[in-house]
């Protein structure tokens, strides 16, 4: 058993005890007041147990009243509800208590003192007075006969006194006359009584009296009120102390008298009680009053006490589990109610938490489902090429996949939350995106499809995209979702195409006539040069000759051609590129130039597995690129090739920079920077970078083009080193390719 | 004119068993005893303000028993009335028991005359088992119970109205 319902037990043990002692009082009170015999006999012990139920009952208060302070300090719930009914039904029961309290003393006070009067008292003492003189007056005439009687028996003898005496019984009215000797003997007597009566001898009283030579006389009370007259003298020689006789006589009082006398004793004497019980009657009345009093106001104190706790109980509960529900506890369950108002209050709070909770085991369901969609689309939207932003009007991202990401160069995946206006700041490709955006946004345009172009430092980017408006819920504010492509590439791709087409076109149809003209014009010199003058050989000669270089040049161009449009046949096989490079990079310091060409390499270079031909055509061709961009330059030009092992998404990787303090590439043709026949040089076909580019993704490598801050122009081409990385670097590339597989 | 309570601190009263003892006549126990009895204040104020006491002389004859505890084989209570007169200003002293009233001109004669216990039979020898040792004690008390209940619970918290001796014991000379 736990504390709490040891206590529980204690208190209505107590309680118990409580009630019963009051029950068993008001049941003696009840039968007392009934019988008043009853009530003498129990009223100590009714006094006891009032005493008692007066104790445990201020016990029960304390304890209450103690624990109730205690739930108020600590803010328990319903205390103070509780404190207030208390409170209120204290002072309800208490304050008739005390007015009923307060009249009750004033009435026993008073009523008490209306039954003295002064002036009855002095009635009393009056009647008394005269009673006493009225008896006074019997009782001296009464002793004079005594003392009558004794003279005449003074000279009598023993024989003769008791003929004598009965005489003088008979003529003085006596009861009794009796004569005593010195020692107390009885010496005659003569009486009223029976022959066998025995005279009462004198007392202490008497002969004390008798012994001072005073005569002696008493009124006698005696039984059923009656008075009696005693007298006592003593006779005879009193030079002969043992001669002396004492004489007692005993004189009734008569009816009449004696039945005034006995009521003014009487009255008096009850008078003189009460007066005396005045008091002692107040203070126990009050004494009594007081202990009902207590018993009834504690018992109706405590009676708030149990009576507010039991309705603040079921409040309490409703407390708590408002509370509970409050905290999205919806399980909660109030005790079964009882049948009134606050039993249906209760009841509908059941039923009320558990239409929530059933409500809430719903929307658990359903949002259980709706996390699964989303997870699901989530997983989607990341594996998804195309770029999805979800946005809302302010700009504010809700959502936005990986690819998004990727395609606008900035990390957008775990942003949500963040504005669009502010992540754009330092990033140009998205920041145009906004502003494309934007301009149908501000139009409003909710429903929209453009394809935009983005112009970044590495080149323009193409995307495709559609917007729609996208519904507002409980977290967010209506928005929009952006879907978009990034078809650069696959642009890139259908002009390459189209570039490969135009190659093997012209390596078809414009290198098969150039043979037959150059032997055609060969042979019209050879066939006209004999017949010709001097000055008409040299007019052939230099036409002739003219003809020839063209056509000379023409195949020249038309093998470029060919070269960028032949049919990927790469031939990997494993070699340093740091010696690769050395023998590219000597050849052209041997040429006559004063064009510095620096060489930094890494000495720990890995070995790379890649096309030895293509890779050198990429060296040739990117060092040509440069030395052209430096001709015709009036300062001193530099070229500077970095090769280093790198990693892409611990992917390891070659790179290789080729750098010269050139005019750089124009920005209005960094987008075409690897077109063919883009060049912004005097010399040049323009397919030197657009072959690199191919060799490059012929290797699934990355190249990138960009200026430098001070003059020049910057190449970087990543090769992976080996088929593992290649194959790393096609999967990164894969949804780009693979789309442009699949569009292609 | 009535006693009164004397000036100064309250006088609490007492009641002492001076003497006692018992005699065997005629094969009837008959006691002889010697009681002090003196008023409180307050017994005395009520006995002249018309209240009567009631004294009570409480015998009890216990049989000696040797391993068990005594038996109480017979209870015997004296009562007696003392009240004042205000006509005859007489003390009045009635013996409940015997219904004999006698009448003292002074409290002092009739407190004397009644703690003057003679020849007081008490007990017939012949209902005593023969082999039996008896002891015999006296008590003297003010009793309150013939008053009101109001009354007896106010008494009941007063030491003035509580009078009561000392139990004296004796074996009974048989």
């Amino acid at each position: 058993m736990d504390t709490r319902a040891i206590k529980k037990l204690a208190y209505m043990t107590l309680g118990a005890a409580g009630i019963g002692l009051a029950i068993t009082a008001l049941f003696l009170l009840s039968r007392t007041a009934q019988n008043s015999e009853d009530f003498d006999r129990l009223h100590i012990v009714i006094l006891l147990i009032n005493t008692a139920g007066i104790v445990v009952l201020f016990a029960l208060l304390v304890a209450n009243l103690a624990r109730l302070l205690r739930e108020y300090r600590t803010h328990v719930l319903g205390s103070k509800l509780k404190a207030r009914m208390v409170g209120m039904s204290a002072t309800l029961a208490v304050v008739p208590l005390l007015v009923v309290f307060y009249f009750s003393m004033q009435f026993i006070n008073r009523g008490i003192d209306t039954w003295f009067n002064v002036e009855v008292e002095k009635g009393l003492d009056d009647a008394l007075a005269l009673s006493r003189t009225v008896l006074e007056l019997e009782m001296q005439d009464h002793l004079k006969t005594t003392t009558k009687i004794a003279e005449n028996l003074r000279e009598t003898n023993a024989t003769q006194l008791v003929f004598e005496l009965s005489t003088l019984r008979q003529e003085s009215g006596a009861s009794e006359i009796s004569v005593f000797g010195n020692n107390k003997q009885i010496m005659a007597t003569s009486s009223d009584f029976a022959a066998d009566y025995m005279p009462q001898v004198p007392t202490d009283e008497v002969l004390l009296q008798i012994r001072q030579n005073k005569p002696f006389i008493s009124l006698d009370p005696l039984e059923h009120g009656n008075y009696q007259i005693r007298t006592a003298v003593v006779f005879g020689n009193r030079s002969r102390p043992e001669a002396l006789r004492i004489i007692q006589a005993k004189f009734p009082v008569t009816e009449k008298i004696s039945r005034m006398a006995n009521s003014v004793d009487s009255s008096y004497s009850e008078y003189k009680r009460l007066l005396y019980l005045r008091e002692p009657l107040k203070r126990t009345f009050i004494l009594t009053l007081t202990i009902v009093l207590l018993l009834s106001l504690l018992a109706s104190v405590y009676g708030a006490f149990v009576l507010s706790r039991r309705l603040v109980a079921p409040i309490q509960d409703l407390v708590e589990g408002t509370i509970a529900v409050a905290k999205g506890d919806f399980d909660t369950r109030l005790p079964s109610p009882t049948r009134d108002e606050i039993g249906f209050l209760v009841s509908s709070f059941n039923d009320m938490t558990e239409n929530l909770s059933k409500a809430q085991r719903q929307a658990s369901l359903s949002q259980a489902q709706v996390e699964a969609e989303r997870t699901n689309l989530e997983v989607i939207l990341a594996r998804l090429s195309t770029g999805v932003i979800a946005f809302e009007s302010d700009l504010r991202i809700r959502l936005a996949n990986q690819a998004s990401g990727s395609i606008l160069n900035v990390e957008l995946e775990n942003r949500a939350g963040e504005y669009l206006s502010n992540i754009a700041s330092d990033h140009p490709l998205l920041e145009q995106f906004i502003d494309a955006a934007q301009t149908h946004l501000n139009a409003g345009e909710t429903e929209w499809r453009e394809q935009i172009v983005l112009r970044g430092e590495v080149g323009r980017r193409v995307l495709t995209c559609a917007c729609t408006t996208l519904p507002g819920d409980e977290d967010h504010i209506p928005g929009f979702v952006v879907v978009f492509d990034d078809i650069t590439a696959l642009l890139q791709a259908q002009r390459d195409s189209a570039w490969g087409e135009v190659a093997r076109r012209l390596a078809h149809e414009i290198k098969n006539p150039l043979t037959p003209i150059q032997l055609s014009a060969e042979r019209l010199r050879r066939k006209y040069i004999k017949t010709m003058s001097d000055q008409e050989v040299q007019v052939l000669d230099r036409a002739t000759h003219t003809i020839v270089e063209q056509v000379e040049a023409m195949k020249d161009m038309v093998n470029a051609f060919s070269e960028y449009a032949r049919a990927p046949n790469i031939d990997i096989s494993t070699f340093n590129l740091y010696k690769l490079a050395h023998e590219v990079v000597d050849l052209y310091r041997t040429q006559e130039s004063d064009i510095e060409i620096v060489l930094n390499t890494d000495l720990m270079l890995p070995n790379i597995e890649a096309d030895i031909g293509r890779v050198r055509q990429m060296l040739h061709n990117l060092i040509r690129n440069s030395i052209e961009a430096l001709e015709n330059s009036d300062y001193k030009g530099r070229i500077e090739i970095r090769i280093s092992k790198s990693k892409i998404q611990e992917t390891e990787v070659i790179e290789i920079v080729v750098q010269d303090n050139g005019p750089g590439f124009k920005t209005v043709s960094m987008s075409q920077v690897f077109d063919p026949y883009v060049t912004t040089k005097p010399k040049g076909t323009g397919l030197g970078l657009a072959i690199v580019k191919k060799l490059v993704e012929e290797h699934a490598g990355s190249i990138e083009a960009e200026n430098l801050d001070d003059n020049g122009a910057m190449i970087r081409i990543k090769l992976p080193v080996n088929e593992i990385a290649r194959e790393a670097m096609m999967v990164m590339l894969s949804g780009r390719r693979e789309k442009l597989g699949g569009q292609a | 004119m009535p006693a009164t309570a004397q000036e100064g601190p309250d006088h609490i009263g007492y009641f002492d068993v001076q003497s006692v003892s018992s005699s065997l006549v005629d094969g009837v126990h008959e006691l002889d005893s010697r009681i002090q009895i003196v008023l409180s204040d307050e017994a005395l104020e009520a006995l002249n303000s018309g209240v009567v006491l009631r004294i009570e002389f409480n015998i009890e004859i216990i049989r000696v028993r040797r391993f068990i505890l005594d038996s109480l084989d017979a209870e015997l209570f004296i009562s007696h009335e003392l009240e004042y007169r205000p006509l005859s200003q007489r003390y009045i002293v009635n013996n409940i028991n015997s219904s004999d009233q006698d009448s003292f001109a002074t409290l002092y004669s009739a407190l004397n005359h009644l703690g003057r216990i003679q020849r007081l039979p008490i007990i017939d020898d012949s209902i005593f088992e023969s082999d039996k040792t008896y002891r015999a004690r006296l008590r003297a008390r003010l009793s309150t119970k013939q008053y009101p209940a109001l009354l007896q619970a106010l008494f009941f918290w007063r030491d003035q109205w509580q009078l009561e001796s000392d139990w004296v014991e004796w074996i009974l000379e048989r």
